[in-house]
């Protein structure tokens, strides 16, 4: 596998064998005090994949994580990464991007990254060596020497990006990655994260936000409840729901779309409207209907989001 | 790569940020300064003068004693100069006199006045009036020059001559002196105050490296930098990298604390051969086990301090855990008045024997008369035994602690806590 700077380190020989998933739960089962937060969980992460995991606020994913990263040992089920158990060597490959911030406020940058690194099993000139360029590209170099709360929310999460992947983990698991950070700052992270991918390694995203999990995932899993209610290439999850959405964007009272009799759900956005078509309703019926009392601006037929199928999902469990 | 490397990463983390903290800084330079304050201070402030010498009159209702007591009086010396100034009386002392003195008194011009009743001599009995008369040093000068001018005066009626008197009732000049096995030397209370003073600094040093384990470890827990970590190492790991961390941060104090001591004890040395001034013997035993006190009660704390840490989410949480865990550091405090009055008894040795008391009781006994050999040692033991036990307890504690957010356990959950881990 490449390092992941140009020249910053010699190639590394850890490829995993490609047969293996990078990481594998298999009945996976955690309760707290009775309550049971992840139930009978099995997931399959190919090497080399960007996953998802989504669910709503107390759907397990945390825990899930959790258990993964070895910090929860599950009540029943295995989990395993590179098909070995979750052991100190295997635990060495792993890199974790906690969705609140995982640092010491009172402590410098440079000398947290190099702890943090250390308690990775990276010696500690090989993570100083490496540490300048990361510092570099993410805009981090003139605050190596200031301790941490001094730094702006963003910045912090930046400094948290390197702490995760400064030992070069072949596994990273990301919890909300993009949080805090202003369009420019999320690019940056985001560019980082395809780059990751490139190098094949195996990226789990954990995250709210939709867009991001549907530009950057190849799989994903939803899970609510501590179950898994959704599981999927995108493009498969996507396709199942079927291409049955239409965008509409207008001058003039369009009340009455509502009332057409293809026309299932509108969505109202302000700016424009999301018509959901009922089962065999023709969407060229739409658009003459709409277009002989509108003026459009804007008429496509779209893919449902992921946003959309996770809210249905969700709703569909908690009705 | 092996655990141990990332221990000492933990370890050095540890040392690093505490070290480089302001107030480790100022608390370690305070300390001597505190302990040489305490050694130093009360002995020149007792070889210096006790502010002017007292203004006093002697008013006499017997009639024939006035001289004698001012004489007497005047006598009086306090570190080394008069105590009185006596001022003169009125003769007669009726009640006008005692009028005018009282007066005087409540004016300033006088701080006090001396009143002998016409049947002083017989009773035995003479009155202080004053302002203040909660200076017992003055009090007890006044009393005693009183004594030897009634003393004195029997003993003239008795047919002795005045300087025949002077010599028989000299005063006795007690000395007292400490024998230890290196030899002796003159006390005057130096070796009650280094005792507590020690002591003072070792409970104060166990309780602050203690909470600062506990502040690490709530820090790390609500900052959530524990989950970075324990996803990365053994909690086990973590757990004594910490405590060694801190403990070396501690022992670095300690050990500038420890060679101040060292000097102290050779200035102390120097003072004694030179002036005569009784500076308290501070042996290499007694430097010796001030260090190895520490170390003890450090590990013994500190342990139930981050497993304290672990239980709570907040600071304010904590206070209301941390007294148990003081408790019986507090309760071997309370006891240093016994100890320290009996260090050989058998009360003193029972406690001194008990681990959580061990660290201050132990040292208390070797700063007053140093035990036998074998008590170090069995004392040493059951230190080191109890360490391993509660150490391995609060792990368990800590492990599952540091990931529970919400609400502060309950003791029923502590004890599954220590089950399930």
């Amino acid at each position: 596998m490449r390092a992941l700077l140009p020249g910053a380190t010699p190639p590394r020989l850890t490829a995993p064998t490609q047969s293996e998933p990078a990481i594998a739960l298999a009945g996976v089962t955690k309760a707290f005090h009775g309550h049971v937060a992840v139930s009978d969980l099995s997931l399959s992460i190919a090497c080399g994949s960007v996953y998802g995991l989504l669910g709503p606020n107390g759907a397990g994913k945390t825990t899930t994580l959790r258990m993964v990263l070895n910090i929860l040992a599950p009540d029943a089920g295995e989990v395993r990464l590179f098909g070995r158990p979750t052991d100190q060597a295997a635990r060495d490959r792993v890199g974790y991007l906690p969705e609140e911030r995982g640092l010491y406020p009172r402590m410098v940058v440079e000398d947290q990254l190099l702890f943090l690194a250390a308690i990775k099993g990276l010696p500690r000139a090989e993570a100083a060596r490496r540490l300048g360029p990361w510092l570099e590209r993410l805009g981090l170099s003139a605050w190596r020497g200031r301790k941490l709360n001094e730094l702006s929310k963003g910045m912090q999460q930046k400094v948290q990006l390197v702490a995760t992947i400064l030992h070069e983990p072949d596994i990273l698991i990301l919890d909300e990655p993009l949080s805090g950070l202003d369009p420019v700052g999320a690019d940056l992270v985001r560019d980082v994260l395809l780059e990751l991918r490139r190098q094949g390694r195996t990226l789990v995203l954990s995250s709210h936000e939709m867009e991001t999990v549907e530009r950057l995932c190849d799989a994903i899993t939803l899970i609510d409840g501590g179950r898994k209610v959704l599981e999927g290439p995108v493009s498969e999850v996507k396709s199942r729901y079927g291409r049955n959405a239409v965008v509409l964007a207008y001058e003039g009272d369009g009340a009455f779309l509502a009332g057409l009799a293809g026309v299932a759900k509108l969505t109202d956005f302000g700016r424009y409207v999301e018509l959901h078509r009922r089962e065999g309703a023709d969407p060229q019926e739409i658009l003459q209907a709409a277009a002989a009392r509108l003026r459009l601006s804007r008429f496509e037929i779209v893919e449902p989001s992921l946003r959309d199928i996770f809210v249905e999902r969700v709703r569909g469990e908690a009705a | 790569m092996s655990a141990l490397p990332r221990l000492r990463a933990v370890a050095r983390r540890e040392y690093v940020a505490r070290v480089r903290s302001k107030a480790f800084v100022v608390i370690t330079i305070l300390g001597p300064a505190i302990m040489a304050g305490f050694l130093v201070v009360p002995t020149l402030v007792m070889s210096r003068q006790r502010g002017r010498p007292l203004r006093v009159a002697v008013l006499d209702g017997e009639g024939s004693l006035r001289a004698a007591v001012e004489e007497s009086l005047a006598r009086r010396e306090a570190a080394g100069a008069a105590r009185f100034d006596v001022r003169p009386a009125p003769g007669a002392a009726g009640e006008d006199a005692r009028d005018g003195l009282r007066a005087a008194v409540l004016r300033g011009d006088l701080d006090a006045y001396v009143y002998l009743p016409a049947d002083a001599v017989q009773r035995s009995v003479a009155e202080y009036h004053g302002r203040n008369v909660s200076n017992m040093m003055d009090i007890g000068l006044v009393d005693a020059a009183v004594e030897e001018a009634l003393i004195g005066r029997r003993l003239t009626d008795e047919g002795l001559a005045k300087d025949a008197v002077r010599s028989l009732t000299r005063k006795v000049d007690l000395k007292t002196v400490r024998l230890s096995a290196s030899g002796e030397r003159e006390d005057r209370g130096g070796s009650f105050f280094l005792s507590m003073v020690l002591m003072t600094m070792l409970y104060t040093a166990v309780a602050m490296w203690g909470a600062a384990v506990m502040n690490g470890v709530i820090e790390e827990k609500t900052s959530r930098v524990v989950e970075i970590v324990v996803s990365s190492l053994p909690t086990w790991t973590f757990f004594a990298g910490k405590l060694l961390g801190v403990g070396a941060a501690g022992l670095t104090q300690f050990g500038i604390w420890g060679a101040s001591l060292g000097l102290l004890s050779l200035w102390a040395a120097a003072m004694a051969a030179t002036s005569g001034t009784a500076i308290p013997e501070i042996s290499p035993l007694l430097v010796v086990s001030f260090v190895t006190c520490f170390v003890l009660g450090y590990f013994l704390y500190a342990a139930l301090f981050a497993a304290v840490g672990a239980m709570v989410n907040s600071q304010q949480d904590a206070q209301a855990l941390v007294f148990p865990v003081m408790a019986p550091l507090l309760t071997a405090f309370i006891f240093f008045p016994a100890v320290l009055g009996a260090p050989d008894s058998t009360l003193s040795t029972t406690l001194s024997l008990v681990p959580f008391f061990a660290p201050l009781l132990m040292f208390l006994r070797v700063a007053a008369a140093p035990p036998p050999a074998w008590q170090l040692v069995l004392c040493l033991a059951l230190c080191l035994a109890t360490i391993a036990l509660v150490t391995w307890l609060a792990s368990r504690i800590y492990r599952v602690g540091i990931l529970m957010y919400g609400k502060r356990a309950t003791l029923p959950e502590i004890f599954r806590w220590i089950k399930q881990s």
